[in-house]
């Protein structure tokens, strides 16, 4: 006999479980390791640091891995002043390492706790106290194929800042990254790659002058700038060469031009006070692996921070790489330590030049 | 005449739950933001004396009013004729005129902006139209400057005026009107003297709004402005997010508060507001 009031008693304890399910986990005691936060640039990227890195470190080691994005140096910061710190490893570049570096927002990285052998082949200049290279990305010239067809392409700087010989509107970053490319100006001007360091200030505004009035649109960030080559709304960008790459891919009439590029590294890093020193540690070395960096610069065109990845790619894969070993000689690798330098107002040269460029885009 | 109260005994303790609220979500912050401003590193006015000192800033703030208050202005001219439409049309139809308010007002800003981008690009829908009708034959920039921005935040902040304009109207007694008419008054004085006056309330309630969310616009002024309608609001963006200067981004965002409580009060006085919070501010 079915009674009515064990019929009620069932609906009773199945919404409690639909509701309550959520909240608890039964979870196997010893399969268990915890859970580490990496916080990357999402998107596509993260999907392919999922496939190349997350999911095989979670079959071997048990931890699982959330990811979060962005890596905002305010986030961070609000973190660690609150105390409340749930972020463990993030990836980010030199820009904001430099200013999370001066919060004291960063541990020290354990080198001794790194696989020796992966650890020599990352590019040396990327190896630093409170961060390690993840990829290699770079700053390029990206245009539109339909309005600068192959052969009457820009090929340097000097042809950006050129707006009789290339028609159509410019479009390089306010935000997004280190503002304002000073080196990049200075390149336009004429100066050499290997004589940028120490950046000649006053001759980069003035090139930065004549700039500006072929820009149609200072942008904000680099999805933007892409979006603004594809539409055809600018037709060259000073923007980040791999996502270029891969609008291309995706069919977008884009092309990007390697020469006279800016070469870069992203970097993983440990949040201060993480809960998870160990298992951030094994991250890292997990994701040193050269045949894994391969995996990942497969999906997204970024360069491998492990110089014998490129050897597991075909010729093919790697011609696409802003450090393909054809690539990384078009260009010339940034010298954060510039910006880094505290002058004798207390601020370092990014934060004096980025409060200035903002200032000279609104009185200008 | 003894004075309104507005405290009592046992009316005290009901209030507590707001005061409570209204401390941990906005005074707290706000002494916070206050702090940093003047604790960053050490005590001291240095950051109220860099952002006086450099005319960029002054310059930004002189931007961002004078954005907001042409959207306001923009808003209230185009809103007030389609509030008074609604107070004139049968229920069904007054039912689509809403819809056709609050759908858009539902829409992520994100989305709405990017929208106007492809809209009003060099090769958007409207561009397209004027070079194929033969009226231009070069693409007319209507984006990345004042005029995209302009109408960005106009369509953005529509329904913030047209929805208490309305709530206004549709109470204002059509009695009133009908004795205006029998008395002699034209049309025109009709309005005039009597339906305006008695939808200022509305007019005071809809530009307040519009203003105070127009002077804190970031996403829609940095995707369709250039770097004329650079806005305080990015320019904190820049300070707290991207360089860590939270002292200064502080500075800014107290300065801001104190320009547009002044601004406010100003416009209070001026529209006899105090009439429409009820006397009491």
């Amino acid at each position: 006999m079915v009674r009515r009031r064990d019929v009620l008693k069932a609906i009773g304890v199945t919404t409690a479980a639909v509701t309550l399910g959520p909240f608890v986990h039964a979870r196997p005691a010893r399969a268990d390791k915890g859970e580490l936060v990496v916080v990357t640039w999402g998107g596509s990227l993260v999907k392919a640091q999922r496939k190349a890195y997350f999911e095989g470190f979670e079959k071997a080691t048990g931890i699982r891995i959330k990811d979060d994005t962005p890596p905002t140096p305010a986030k961070l910061k609000t973190m660690v002043e609150s105390g409340n710190i749930t972020w463990d490893v993030i990836e980010t570049d030199l820009a904001a390492i430099l200013t999370m570096r001066k919060d004291n927002l960063l541990e020290p990285i354990d080198y001794g706790k790194l696989d020796k052998r992966a650890l020599d082949s990352i590019y040396p200049a990327t190896r630093l106290p409170d961060a390690i290279g993840s990829k290699i990305y770079s700053f390029n010239i990206v245009y539109n194929t339909k309005a600068l067809p192959a052969g009457k392409n820009p090929r340097t700087w000097a042809d950006m800042w050129d707006g009789k010989k290339f028609a159509g509107g410019r479009t390089m970053n306010f935000g997004g990254g280190v503002t304002p490319q000073l080196e990049i100006a200075l390149l336009a001007d004429g100066v050499p790659k290997d004589k940028l360091y120490p950046v000649d200030v006053a001759r980069a505004y003035a090139s930065m002058a004549k700039l500006k009035p072929l820009v149609n649109k200072w942008y904000g960030s680099h999805a933007e700038a892409i979006q603004l080559v594809t539409s055809g709304e600018s037709a060259i960008a000073c923007t980040v060469g791999p996502r270029g790459m891969a609008a291309k891919r995706e069919g977008a009439p884009i092309d990007v031009e390697f020469n006279e590029g800016k070469l870069a590294a992203d970097h993983w890093c440990i949040v201060k006070g993480s809960h998870n020193r160990e298992a951030g540690h094994a991250f890292i070395n997990y994701a040193m692996d050269p045949k894994r960096q391969a995996a990942m610069s497969r999906d997204v065109p970024y360069g491998p921070s492990n110089k014998t990845a490129i050897e597991f790619l075909k010729p093919a894969e790697a011609r696409e790489l802003p450090s393909s070993p054809e690539n990384e000689k078009l260009q010339w690798w940034w010298q954060a330590a510039w910006w880094g330098e505290i002058g004798t107002d207390g601020k370092t040269n990014r934060e004096r030049e980025t409060e200035k460029f903002a200032r000279w885009m609104v009185t200008g | 005449m003894a004075k309104p109260r507005y405290w009592s005994v046992t009316e005290g303790p009901l209030v507590l739950p707001a005061v409570l609220l209204f401390t941990a979500v906005y005074l707290y912050p706000l002494s916070r933001l206050v702090a940093w401003s003047f604790f960053t590193p050490t005590l001291s006015l240095q950051h109220y004396r860099a952002l006086l000192a450099e005319p960029a800033y002054v310059t930004a703030f002189i931007n961002t009013v004078t954005l907001s208050v042409s959207v306001t202005a923009t808003t209230l001219v185009l809103g007030y004729p389609v509030a008074y439409l609604m107070t004139t049309l049968s229920p069904r139809a007054r039912a689509v005129v809403l819809a056709c308010v609050l759908v858009p007002f539902w829409t992520s800003i994100l989305v709405r902006t990017f929208a106007w981008m492809v809209l009003l690009g060099r090769n958007g829908l409207i561009n397209g139209a004027l070079i194929a009708l033969g009226l231009v034959t070069t693409p007319v920039a209507l984006i990345h400057n004042a005029v995209g921005v302009q109408i960005g935040m106009v369509h953005v902040l529509l329904p913030l005026m047209i929805l208490p304009l309305y709530s206004v109207m549709v109470r204002i007694d059509a009695a009133w009107l009908r004795a205006a008419r029998s008395l002699g008054a034209q049309p025109r004085q009709v309005f005039l003297h009597v339906f305006l006056p008695l939808s200022l309330p509305g007019i005071g309630a809809g530009c307040a709004l519009v203003f105070l969310s127009s002077i804190g616009f970031f996403v829609t002024p940095a995707l369709l402005g250039g770097p004329k309608q650079i806005t305080i609001a990015m320019l904190i963006d820049l300070m707290i997010n991207d360089l860590l200067n939270w002292g200064f981004g502080a500075a800014l965002a107290l300065m801001l508060l104190i320009v547009v409580t002044v601004l406010f009060a100003l416009f209070q006085r001026a529209l006899r507001l105090d009439r429409v919070w009820g006397g009491a501010v």
